[in-house]
């Protein structure tokens, strides 16, 4: 017997500390496999159902094979889940001296430097952001960690964070007063001597692209890399080795360059007007485009001219900019960082210019104020399989949504994964929980088509009885926000029930709302329901509008679908199909978290009955019982909230 | 071409409460086969009841033998591989189904006619009417027994 064998025995380390534990095969095979990816140095890519346990199926080989082991895992929750429960828990058992560190994204440390300048500044405050900026300072005085996220009574998106938080533009880094103090830098030592370092996916790609410089890497070389939420990384990967060109830079520069003019280098007019001047022909820019946010093809507008000849003003204004603080180089601090600042837009404006590479797609996004240029990858597979095999380290890639059709082609090829000298091993996990007795999928007969105008109605009227019989504990999930918006007008004048909207509040506020009220039916668009974790008979009933494929208009998938059309391949079925397939997947297991949870899942998208394609969504969900009838998901649901 | 119509005797079941529920059985397992074979088809139902049962026991189908269907009023323009109904086809299709007591009176547009033979008396008759409504319309009519198939739609149907 294997140590790892060892630690999964009724008498070994989880006996240890869960209580009721009786050792699984699934869950042994799974830690036998990745045990046998870190001995060897390979890949392995495990989908292991809701409820195998996999999180301890890699803490534990990782934890007994004593290198050095990175876990990156989806969400920030997650990852303090790691580090404050999961490991401990482990580490204790094991009687080790592992030590384990955490490291979050610059946008979650304290900034002392900021916050004290804001003292000094007395910006203008309303009185929310007031009383949030008070227990900020209180809180600071005893942090040990500086990390935001030990603030309670602040919400998660007051917009008092960017005040007292830094970013890559305006760190000063080495040349920062409070370097000493500052805690991005004392978490990055901590993380750079830990044995065992839990990131997230966003930071762990920052870093791979280099795109948080400033402190060089900061994720250190290891043995282990461990992904868990695997699924996520591919979108996350791209965005990553791709760049952003966006005038809400161009605009922060020009407003701290005014600043500068204004308070110490008052000598230079200069500084003043070109800042005035680049910061117009930034504001015009934006002025080209819808009035709406949107998103579209940068290609497409660049070969305009009337985007081509503003695109080109904006570089004369920048240029200007850029010469006039040259020459201030060296006068302070603050206009020094602005010049770095300034290359660097510089650098980003001709990426954006040069729109004729292959290989990329070059989009744009707008909001009501600003404009983003994006250049992103089609594909992270040679850059990623690259890394890969330069690390000489073990990597573990699992979630409990990477297959499609029982295989595991569309993700490894995404991440490079299928070629040979990175070929990655895969196993299938199977959930141990019965979904043919915990759970129904339902796909409604008749019912309008989508563009019809009774369809709001209509899912209203499917959802009552439905709500009814489930007493609340309801997800109503919409492919856009004008169905989701009518549906909820028509449910407020029907029922009784609290309605929570997505778009009326902030996101944390609409689950803890959840939570708290049982009744509640919570009403959000499709992408809402990732990373949120219900359980039990808090939530037994979801509702969904349409099968998750992508919007067709978002144009990063439509650079994606012609690569693949030029390559003499299936678009649908090697993009868009497999990505609502693991959609979908994510949507079952935040209804079925635990053997003992219930639930119905209503799909009123008839396509998944009468499309062939249906068959690839079947054979990749658990087995739900099926049905087409609506009284029986009721009649079941009644029979839960007996 | 000629109209070609194969009824399928069903044997006394004691699996089966009901003999309707046979007979539904082998028409999802027909209609199975013949969408592997890319053969469009067309179920022909006595009444909706009927038809939502057939919709219900396709739905249940193993995913392995996925059989994309669509009833009335649902699916794509044309309808789905199979189409359910109690209304006449609207679409043109080779395969029918017929799950009524009559033979239908569009029964000419098929080129492949399924029907069943079921075991009870009353059933039966109807069969035979049918059978003999068949030859009338100068169809070439066959009988076989039908497949042992009880094994197989327990290993088909999910639940």
């Amino acid at each position: 017997m294997t140590l790892v064998e060892q630690a999964f025995s009724s008498s070994g380390i989880l006996a240890k500390v869960l209580n009721g534990y009786s050792p699984r095969q699934a869950q042994i095979d799974m830690a036998i496999d990745v045990e046998r990816a870190i001995a060897q140095k390979s890949c392995l890519i495990v989908e292991a159902g809701t409820g195998t346990g996999k999180t301890f199926a890699y803490l534990i080989p990782s934890l007994l094979s004593e290198k050095k082991v990175i876990i990156s895992t989806g969400t920030k929750n997650l990852q303090e889940q790691l580090y404050h429960k999961d490991i401990p828990l482990i580490r204790n058992a094991m009687a080790t001296n592992t030590q384990i560190a955490l490291l979050k994204g610059r946008a979650n440390y304290l900034c002392i430097y900021r916050l004290e300048l804001y003292v000094k500044e007395r910006g203008q405050l309303d009185a929310a952001m007031l009383t949030d900026f008070v227990k900020i300072r209180t809180w600071a005085t005893s942090t040990r960690s500086g990390d935001i996220g030990e603030i309670v009574d602040v919400a998660e998106d007051s917009g008092i964070f960017p005040y007292v938080t830094s970013t890559t533009d305006n760190c000063l880094a080495k040349d920062c007063p409070n370097f000493d103090d500052c805690y991005l830098v004392q978490a990055r030592k901590k993380a750079i001597e830990a044995d065992v370092l839990v990131v997230n996916h966003h930071l762990f790609f920052a870093d791979m692209a280099l795109k948080d410089t400033g402190f060089g890497e900061l994720i250190p070389k290891a043995d282990v890399v461990i992904f868990d939420e695997a699924h996520q990384i591919p979108d996350i990967a791209s965005e990553y080795f791709g760049d952003a060109f966006s005038t809400k830079q161009i605009l922060d520069l020009c407003s701290d360059v005014m600043q500068i003019y204004k308070t110490t280098l008052t000598d230079v007019k200069q500084l003043g007007r070109a800042a005035e001047k680049c910061q117009k022909a930034a504001q015009e820019f934006r002025l080209l485009f819808f009035h709406d946010p949107e998103r579209g093809n940068w290609r497409e507008k660049y070969a305009q001219p009337r985007f081509k000849q503003a695109f080109a003003a904006l570089k004369t204004d920048l240029d200007f900019l850029y010469q006039v603080i040259k020459l201030c180089i060296s006068r302070n601090e603050a206009i020094d960082n602005c010049y770095d600042r300034a290359v660097d837009i510089l650098a980003k404006y001709d990426i954006m210019a040069n729109v004729d590479i292959d290989g990329m797609s070059f989009w744009y996004e707008t909001t009501r104020r600003h404009v983003v240029l994006h250049l992103t990858p089609l594909s992270v597979a040679d850059k990623f399989s690259d890394y890969i095999a330069k690390s000489e380290a073990g990597w573990v890639f699992t979630s409990a949504t990477l297959a499609v059709n029982g295989g595991f082609e569309h993700f490894s090829q995404q991440l490079g994964l299928n070629i040979a000298k990175t070929k990655a091993a895969t196993l299938l996990v199977d959930s141990p929980f019965d979904y043919q007795a915990q759970s129904q999928l339902i796909v409604p007969r008749y019912l309008p088509a989508a563009q019809h105008h009774s369809r709001a109605l209509a899912l209203a009227e499917l959802a009552i009885p439905l709500i009814t019989a489930s007493k609340g504990a309801c997800f109503l999930l919409f492919t856009s926000y004008r169905m989701l918006n009518q549906v909820a007008d028509i449910l407020a004048e029907k029922i009784e029930s609290p309605l929570l909207v997505q778009g009326r509040m902030s996101k944390g506020l609409l689950l803890a709302a959840f939570i708290e009220n049982p009744q509640a039916i919570l009403l959000a668009t499709a992408s809402f329901w990732e990373g949120v974790d219900v359980r039990g008979d808090k939530l037994t009933c979801v509702i969904i509008d349409k099968l998750p494929f992508a919007s067709p208009d978002d144009p990063m998938l439509q650079a994606r679908c012609e690569d693949v059309r030029r390559r003499g391949g299936d678009p649908f079925a090697e993009i868009q199909l497999p990505q609502a397939v693991i959609a979908l997947k994510q949507g079952v297991g935040r209804l079925i978290r635990d053997v003992t949870d219930q639930g119905v899942m209503v799909i009123c998208d008839d396509r998944l009955v009468n499309r062939p394609y249906g068959e690839v969504f079947l054979k990749s969900l658990p087995t739900m019982k099926r049905s087409r009838d609506i009284t029986q998901a009721s009649e079941f649901l009644t029979s839960l909230s007996k | 071409m000629q109209t070609q119509v194969m009824f399928y005797l069903l044997e006394e079941d004691a699996k089966h409460e009901q003999v309707a529920e046979q007979s539904h059985a082998h028409a999802c397992l027909q209609a199975a086969n013949f969408y592997r074979q890319n053969q469009r088809v067309f179920i022909y139902c006595a009444d909706q009841q009927m038809a939502h049962q057939l919709d219900e026991l396709l739905w249940a189908f193993e995913p392995d033998s996925f059989v994309p269907h669509n009833l009335p009023g649902e699916g794509p323009k044309n309808g789905a591989a199979v189409e359910i109904s109690w209304q006449p086809p609207t679409n043109r299709r080779a395969i029918l189904i017929n799950l009524t007591s009559t033979v239908p009176h569009f029964a000419n547009q098929f080129s492949h006619i399924v029907d069943f033979v079921p075991s009870d008396e009353t059933l039966k008759q109807q069969a035979r009417e049918r059978y003999k409504g068949y030859r009338q319309w100068g169809f070439q009519v066959d009988n076989q027994t039908a497949p042992q198939q009880s094994k197989s739609i327990n290993a088909l149907q999910s639940s």
